[in-house]
């Protein structure tokens, strides 16, 4: 059985700035990590792998610098990593991104049946948690989101628990295979690779596929294929709140106007 | 224009957000119907038709049936748009909508633009405006961004909505309520929250430091309790308490819209987070533009002198 995660490569939105005069994205020098949470799907896959002895892929849509993600995946241990990149992807919206990654995976069912691919809850970029959704209804996988813990996974029965974390509650489904899980954060803690296989993977490649190999219409894909589109990025407007001295500079100096701040409105009990 | 409302019922009750998708639908100048999968016993108060599917038959939350009776009401109505609330329920379910009707989706909208939605981006330090190219989309609204004018009033026309026999293949199990124990943080008068930018476990009794100097309680965001630095019961925000204190000091926390919604009525709020354009500025009365780790401890040397 394959299990297959899927990976996608975002800008660290925690180091993204606001360029102050043109009010959008500073995109140079940001780094590139994995999304966060589709670190998460990996580790999954891999612990799929050493219990039960499944093979692994791991599948990226992106530009061909994604394959820098990919390479960080086989050290990690899977055993094959598939970019699709091709022009005519870009511009993609959810629809045609799932559009392209379900049709990969259809491919990869053909030489080894898929049990179980998963994916990320949302992405920090793009944050619109609808690209697993998207693949599991296309390809008519049962579509399990928000999963925190695999309970159990019955490889001959073809049947999996899992709990999915809701609001203020988890709920426990069982479910047949082949199935697509979206995963939280606190299903498990991703794994470091290994010098070992930091040196094994060197030599490991990622094998790159465009639209030549997966022949789609390209009605269904990239800008053509997408039903929505992004016509601004902007920093929202907002009143800010004071800043209080130089903190970063000068803490004792800025603990000192605090104090005060704090001992003008009698919040202060000292 | 026409929307689509898909209410939303969970353990027996009817949610409040519901009447969010009727103020959103009324901003955009659209009619509407609305579906529930719900009971009887709870309508919502709504004017208008409401297409009811009878929760205790088709589950609570049953993805494939849920997904079938939107489709139903989809062909009777032939909405311009279908909009959830971005809850679990609309998460699992909007997508699935969305692929089966080939329609564009937006995802957790917070407000209205001529016609397009705007959208968060990364950790709300940007917005995007996103226009649907498709005749019908799927939108999902964030909780709390369209809050009904007044009280709710109505009384809806009910048409049964019923499936013919598609079994699910997702079986529920059962449910597991969050841990609930621990301190009431509803009546502290000064509460000290962690955030994901206090960086580590080891850091938090810094933290707790100066929250005993103030004479308050420890707060903390959901990112913290979720990686088990402090326990639930500490957790601010719409999954964890929501609080109203004097003095709410928030270390090292962005100020997400689920944060935002459990501390908003403190009376003064003073930030410190190392990023001068983190939302949390936008409700802080003082913000202090420093690393926790360095200023915690000195701010928390003068409290206690
Ligand atoms: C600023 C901005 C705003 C956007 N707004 C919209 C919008 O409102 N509606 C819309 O339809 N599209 C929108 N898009 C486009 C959309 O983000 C991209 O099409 C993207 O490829 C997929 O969506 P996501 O990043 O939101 O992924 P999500 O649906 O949040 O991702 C869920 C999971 O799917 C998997 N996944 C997602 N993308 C890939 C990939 N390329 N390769 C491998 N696995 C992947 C990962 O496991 C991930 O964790 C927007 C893009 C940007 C940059
Ligand atoms: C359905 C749902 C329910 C939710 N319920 C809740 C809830 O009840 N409560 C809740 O809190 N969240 C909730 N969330 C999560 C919420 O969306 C945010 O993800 C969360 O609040 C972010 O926590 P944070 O601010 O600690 O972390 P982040 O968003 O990661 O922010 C960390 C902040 O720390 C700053 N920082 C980093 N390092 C330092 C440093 N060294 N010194 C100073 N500052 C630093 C950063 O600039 C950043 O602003 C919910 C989400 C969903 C989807």
């Amino acid at each position: 059985m394959l299990v297959v995660a899927c990976i996608k490569q975002v800008p660290d939105t925690t180091q993204v700035q606001i360029d102050p005069v043109t009010n959008t994205l500073v995109r140079e020098g940001i780094p590139f990590i994995v999304n966060p949470y589709d670190a998460h799907a990996l580790e999954e896959a891999l612990r799929l792998k050493d219990r039960f002895g499944f093979r692994v892929a791991a599948l990226s849509m992106g530009p061909p610098n994604a394959e820098a993600t990919l390479k960080k995946a086989l050290a990690l241990g899977v055993d094959e990593a598939i970019l699709l990149s091709d022009r005519v992807f870009g511009g993609a919206d959810t629809l045609a991104t799932s559009r392209v990654l379900s049709e990969a995976i259809g491919r990869l069912n053909l030489r080894e049946k898929v049990g179980i691919v998963i994916c990320g809850k949302q992405t920090i970029d793009g944050d619109t948690a609808q690209v697993g959704p998207g693949i599991a209804t296309r390809l008519g996988y049962t579509q399990l989101t928000l999963v925190d813990r695999i309970e159990k996974l019955d490889p001959l029965l073809g049947r999996i628990t899992v709990r999915r974390k809701l609001e203020g509650r988890h709920e426990t489904v069982e479910a047949p295979l082949p199935v697509l899980l979206t995963v939280v954060r606190e299903l498990n803690r991703p794994r470091y690779p290994t010098v070992p296989m930091r040196l094994e993977s060197a030599e490991a490649t990622v094998q790159v596929w465009s639209n030549r190999e997966l022949q789609l219409d390209q009605e269904g894909i990239g800008l053509k294929g997408s039903p929505t589109w992004v016509s601004r990025i902007f920093s929202p407007e907002r009143q800010k709140g004071e800043i209080v001295g130089d903190g970063a500079a000068d803490p004792a100096g800025a603990a000192d106007l605090l104090v005060d701040k704090l001992l003008s409105r009698d919040l202060l009990v000292v | 224009m026409k929307a689509l409302l898909i209410g939303e019922y969970r353990q027996g009750k009817l949610l409040d957000t519901t009447y969010e998708l009727k103020a959103f639908a009324d901003r955009l100048g659209a009619d509407s119907v609305m579906l529930l999968v719900g009971s009887d016993s709870e309508l919502p108060k709504y004017d208008g038709t409401l297409y009811l599917a009878d929760a205790a038959k088709y589950g609570e939350y049953n993805p494939d049936q849920h997904k079938q009776l939107v489709l139903q009401a989809v062909e009777k109505e032939n909405p311009d748009c279908i909009v959830f609330v971005h809850s679990s329920y609309g998460w699992d379910l909007a997508p699935r909508v969305a692929v089966a009707l080939k329609a564009g989706q937006v995802s957790e909208i917070v407000a209205l633009n001529e016609g397009a939605y705007e959208v968060n981006a990364c950790n709300a330090k940007l917005r995007r405006t996103v226009t649907p190219k498709s005749g019908r989309c799927v939108l999902t609204i964030q909780a709390g961004a369209f809050t009904p004018s007044g009280e709710p009033q109505g009384t809806p026309q009910p048409e049964r909505l019923e499936l013919s026999g598609t079994a699910s293949a997702i079986e529920f199990v059962g449910y597991e309520a969050a841990e609930q124990k621990g301190v009431d943080l509803s009546k502290a008068e000064v509460i000290v929250s962690a955030g994901r930018g206090v960086g580590k476990k080891d850091n938090v009794p810094v933290i707790a430091a100066l929250a005993s100097a103030l004479g308050g309680e420890l707060g903390a965001s959901r990112p913290v309790v979720d990686a088990g630095w402090v326990d639930h019961s500490h957790q601010v925000g719409t999954t964890g308490q929501t609080v109203s204190p004097k003095l709410y000091v928030a270390c090292g926390i962005s100020g997400a819209i689920q944060h935002l919604a459990g501390m908003k009525k403190a009376d003064f709020i003073v930030a410190i987070n190392k990023d001068k354009d983190a939302p949390i500025g936008e409700i802080a009365d003082v913000l202090v533009v420093a690393d926790v780790m360095q200023f915690v401890p000195a701010f928390t040397a003068k409290c206690a002198r």
